[in-house]
């Protein structure tokens, strides 16, 4: 497995540094060195305890960042794809330039290729980018199905932004110049071109048990008779059962960005999902359960997830109910 | 070459593959090892897509509804095509199915004391179809894969492509599948295979479905040299938005929504007094058509389609929210219409494949020669054929389909395993080894041809020449198109020659699919020389009950398609005119 340089530092500095400060402090004992120097010292030595701490935490978690997580912020070059196309426009189609950031998987690096596409109004993202491999560069990799939003497959970055490329108008979109920027999602490994690697944020929905939990399974899967369920009941728990696994949350989340070992925005959402479903029977092991400082204590309510969410799930907002939940369960009247 | 054992194997991950991993798990007291292979990731199948909602019979104390109606309702609507046996089994089981899904968590809308509420659909006398406001399959795929996620002796493989179905001795052995991340062939060997793959509805360019609903499943048999079933009968579903053929759910007309011309009359008088725009989706289908051909109809600025109008601005505003908030969303998103303030621009676009692989009531494929069923082979959901939807499906039925028979083939997959021996045959590997050069060769091929243009090319010819009415010369052009097509196919070139998700691989394999399967679909609809459900031909307007009221079957022969026909199951019900 290869690490970024970050890591690295992050494994060997606190390796070396820490006896060369001890060293240089016995010295500076021994010299009799005025205090405010002194005081620098223990600063520097105290940070760089705090940042060993993080740091190992990290790495021995075992989850890591992307092994590109840093050089892709690095371009290789510009590419510029030139194909004949209709030059005719008129107040409902234009011509676009996509600047497309292609990850290239053999150098590990973003490559900037851009491609001039006549589309009309009623253009997506996807249906510009689908118009490109057809019909100029079949090599390009991106993923995607239902085209209305609903699987969630074509999560990437437009003008920086993370969106669903199905959802996102060009005409709206686009520049006064006639350019956009489309990208693949940063937040998490890189495949190719657009496509980026889902495992671990799946993996991360399936630790958080999300199904609904019935103490009597024979009951739970024989389904002779519906539960009942107020309307009330309902809309507990619907806005945070429109997930789609899109993973545009995670590759928002600052925190997640940066430290990996916090579980992120979706599988949260997903516990106070099944958790306010009058029909789950769990309980609060599902708060138990997301009582760590991996889980709901590392957000920071930065709110990013929610900004990108497309379907307005709001993962933010699960998060603060779940720690409100958890800190009531904990301190509240009665314990 | 990676070689994978399993128990069995589930093609597809959408509602019928899913519920069939489910069932098959919890009969075999989660013990027997599944494996289920899929070209997307396993959430995102196109089930995700269904918007109205599953029909079943929950309450028939309450509205006076039967099993035995929804039954007649559903042949009544298949224009009598559909087999009556098989039709009874899905009324029978339908109900069990929409109580499964509220069990583990679909969020069904509900009534004021908090049962599951129904709606009306086309084609259903009463209302009967649940629904979890207009993302019905969004919500089950998505209880449905948390599920499996659950269980722990199934594995998924996400974004799997299947190359091929290996039988050996009438029975099914093994199936050959590329991971798209690195382009690594693997085999993977079983006692049993449920295909569970979906339609094939992108043989058409304006459709309402995914991208992905390549009917490859359906490829695979048919080039294994299994029978497929009334591939002729494609569905159009009446009202997809213009330009993009995103679906604007008949949910839409069941609460209540107009269908207009460019005069503003509701034709739908002309055509279904009683039903209006709720007539099953044949009948408003060609009713569009006829109203755009006596010029009744608006031309779309950027396109040039034609179009009318689905006026939903009488609505309720709460309603819309509560009922219909994905139709809101789409249009708002992708047309920039909020179907509040004005009509939706819609037309008729390919939406579901009635025929399928041959299955018989149980699920089961039917072997090749017709003789018997091909060992340890399911197929469920769209891409099997268990004909309950004859020539015409009622909207929710479809999604009852997939959990009826993603049960039924469920519940049989442990007791067939427990019985069939295990083949440890040393020729499989080596005709997977075959599989993987014929890819490899495809891959290295020094062709010209891109295969999008012959994708496009397709899609236009479908569109052009067999759309909602057929006529017997178009037919024969669309014919001759596509035996154009497809030689030169043979002369494809792939552009990307990488090993990272290789989606240029994976698209003309694909249109290789779905070339094979537009010619079954053409062929059959030359040789029924008649007008029933969602096949109208023009020069043979009527129902011909004496000459073809049978099921066409289709084999692969030599490459080339072989035609035979099968009778029609009729128990209950003789065929009568059908007035709505």
């Amino acid at each position: 497995m290869r690490r970024s340089w970050l890591s690295m530092i992050a494994v060997y500095a606190p390796m070396l540094g820490v006896p060369v400060l001890l060293y240089l402090y016995i010295i500076f004992n021994a010299l009799h060195i005025a205090a405010a120097s002194r005081a620098m010292l223990y600063l520097a030595m105290l940070g760089l305890a705090l940042f060993s701490i993080v740091s190992f935490r990290d790495v021995f978690m075992e989850r890591q960042k992307p092994p590109h997580f840093l050089d892709i912020r690095q371009k290789e070059g510009v590419v510029s794809h030139d194909h004949d196309i209709d030059n005719r426009t008129s107040k409902n189609v234009k011509i676009v330039e996509v600047r497309l950031n292609r990850f290239n998987p053999s150098t590990k690096m973003l490559e900037e290729h851009t491609y001039k596409v006549r589309v009309d109004r009623y253009y997506s993202v996807l249906d510009t980018i689908i118009d490109i491999k057809r019909k100029q560069d079949p090599t390009i990799a991106v993923r995607y199905s239902c085209r209305m939003g609903i699987c969630g497959s074509c999560g990437m970055e437009v003008n920086g932004k993370p969106v669903l490329a199905c959802e996102t108008n060009v005409f709206k979109n686009m520049d006064d110049g006639g350019n956009i920027s489309v990208g693949p999602m940063q937040g998490h490994p890189l495949l190719k071109d657009l496509v980026t690697d889902f495992d671990d944020f799946f993996s991360r929905h399936s630790s958080v048990l999300p199904h609904l939990y019935r103490k009597d399974e024979v009951e739970k899967y024989a389904a002779k008779q519906e539960y009942r369920q107020t309307r009330e009941d309902l809309v507990k728990f619907l806005p945070f059962s429109y997930c789609i696994m899109c993973g545009l949350c995670l590759d928002a989340c600052p925190v997640v960005n940066v430290n990996p070992v916090f579980i992120g925005p979706q599988a949260l959402s997903q516990v106070q999902r099944y958790h306010s479903d009058s029909r789950d029977e769990l309980g609060d092991r599902r708060l138990e359960m997301v009582d760590k400082l991996t889980h709901v204590w590392d957000c920071e309510f930065a709110g990013a997830c929610s900004v990108a969410c497309p379907k307005g799930v709001d993962p933010a907002y699960t998060i603060q109910l779940l720690k409100t939940q958890l800190v009531r369960k904990n301190l509240g009247s009665g314990k | 070459m990676e070689v994978l054992d399993y128990d069995a194997i589930i093609l597809g991950s959408g509602l019928g593959g899913l519920t069939t991993a489910i069932h098959a798990s919890l009969k075999g007291q989660r013990k027997i090892r599944i494996a289920v292979v899929t070209k997307l990731h396993a959430m995102r199948s196109h089930s995700v897509s269904a918007e109205g909602g599953i029909s079943g019979v929950l309450y028939p104390e309450g509205n006076e509804d039967t099993k035995e109606l929804h039954a007649y309702d559903t042949v009544k609507g298949s224009d009598f095509l559909a087999d009556q046996d098989a039709v009874e089994i899905l009324a029978n089981g339908a109900p069990e199915e929409i109580r499964f899904y509220d069990h583990i968590g679909v969020s069904w809308n509900r009534t004021d004391d908090g049962k599951i509420q129904q709606r009306p659909f086309g084609g259903m006398s009463i209302p009967r179809t649940a629904f979890a406001a207009d993302k019905t399959g969004f919500f089950m795929m998505r209880a449905l894969y948390d599920e499996v996620v659950g269980l722990s002796n199934v594995d998924i493989f996400h974004e799997h492509f299947a190359t091929s179905v290996i039988m050996d001795g009438g029975k099914f052995a093994g199936l050959t599948a590329f991971e798209l991340a690195n382009r690594q062939m693997k085999l993977f060997r079983a006692k049993a295979c449920v295909i569970a793959t979906g339609g094939c509805s992108r043989v058409y360019g304006f459709t309402t479905t995914a991208h992905s609903s390549t009917g490859d499943g359906i490829a695979l048999a048919y080039r294994a040299g299994l029978p497929l079933k009334d591939m002729e009968f494609v569905q159009f579903h009446p009202t997809a938005l213009v330009p993009s053929g995103i679906l604007i759910t008949e949910a839409a007309r069941g609460e209540g929504g107009y269908l207009r011309n460019n005069r503003g009359e509701r034709f739908m008088e002309k055509y279904a007094k009683s039903k209006m725009e709720l007539a099953p989706r044949d009948i408003v289908s060609r009713a569009i058509v006829t109203e755009i051909r006596d010029g009744k109809g608006y031309t779309h600025e950027e396109t040039g389609m034609q179009y009318v109008h689905l006026d939903l601005t009488h609505l309720d505003a709460k309603l819309l929210d509560e009922r219909l908030p994905m139709i809101k969303e789409l249009s708002i998103k992708s047309i920039n219409v909020d179907p509040h303030d004005e009509p939706l621009p819609v037309r008729p676009a390919a939406h579901f494949t009635m025929g399928g692989i041959n299955v018989n009531t149980q699920g089961q494929i039917i072997s090749g020669d017709g003789s018997g069923t091909a060992g340890g082979m399911w197929a469920v959901g769209e891409c099997g054929c268990v004909s309950v939807h004859g020539a015409n499906r009622l909207g929710s039925n479809s999604l009852s389909q997939c959990s009826v028979w993603g049960r039924i083939a469920g519940d049989a997959l442990p007791g067939y395993i427990s019985k069939s021996s295990t083949i440890a045959d040393a020729s499989l590997l080596s005709r997977a080894e075959a599989e993987e050069k014929r890819i490899d060769a495809l891959l290295e091929s020094r062709g010209s041809v891109n295969p999008y243009d012959l994708q496009a090319r397709l899609q236009k010819t479908m569109d052009d020449l067999v759309y909602v009415y057929r006529k017997t010369d178009e037919l024969a052009d669309a014919r001759k198109a596509i035996t154009q097509i497809r030689s030169e196919y043979a002369n494809v070139f792939i552009a990307d020659k990488g090993s990272e998700f290789n989606s240029n691989l994976r698209d003309a394999l694909e249109i290789g699919n779905l070339i094979d399967l537009a010619e079954v679909i053409v062929e059959g609809a030359i040789r029924r020389k008649e007008s029933r459900g969602a096949h109208a031909m023009v020069e043979f307007p009527k129902r011909d009950d004496k000459n073809f009221l049978k099921h066409t079957i289709a084999v692969r022969k030599d490459g080339a398609v072989n035609l035979s026909y099968l009778p029609v199951s009729i128990t209950k019900w003789q065929p009568v005119e059908r007035v709505y």
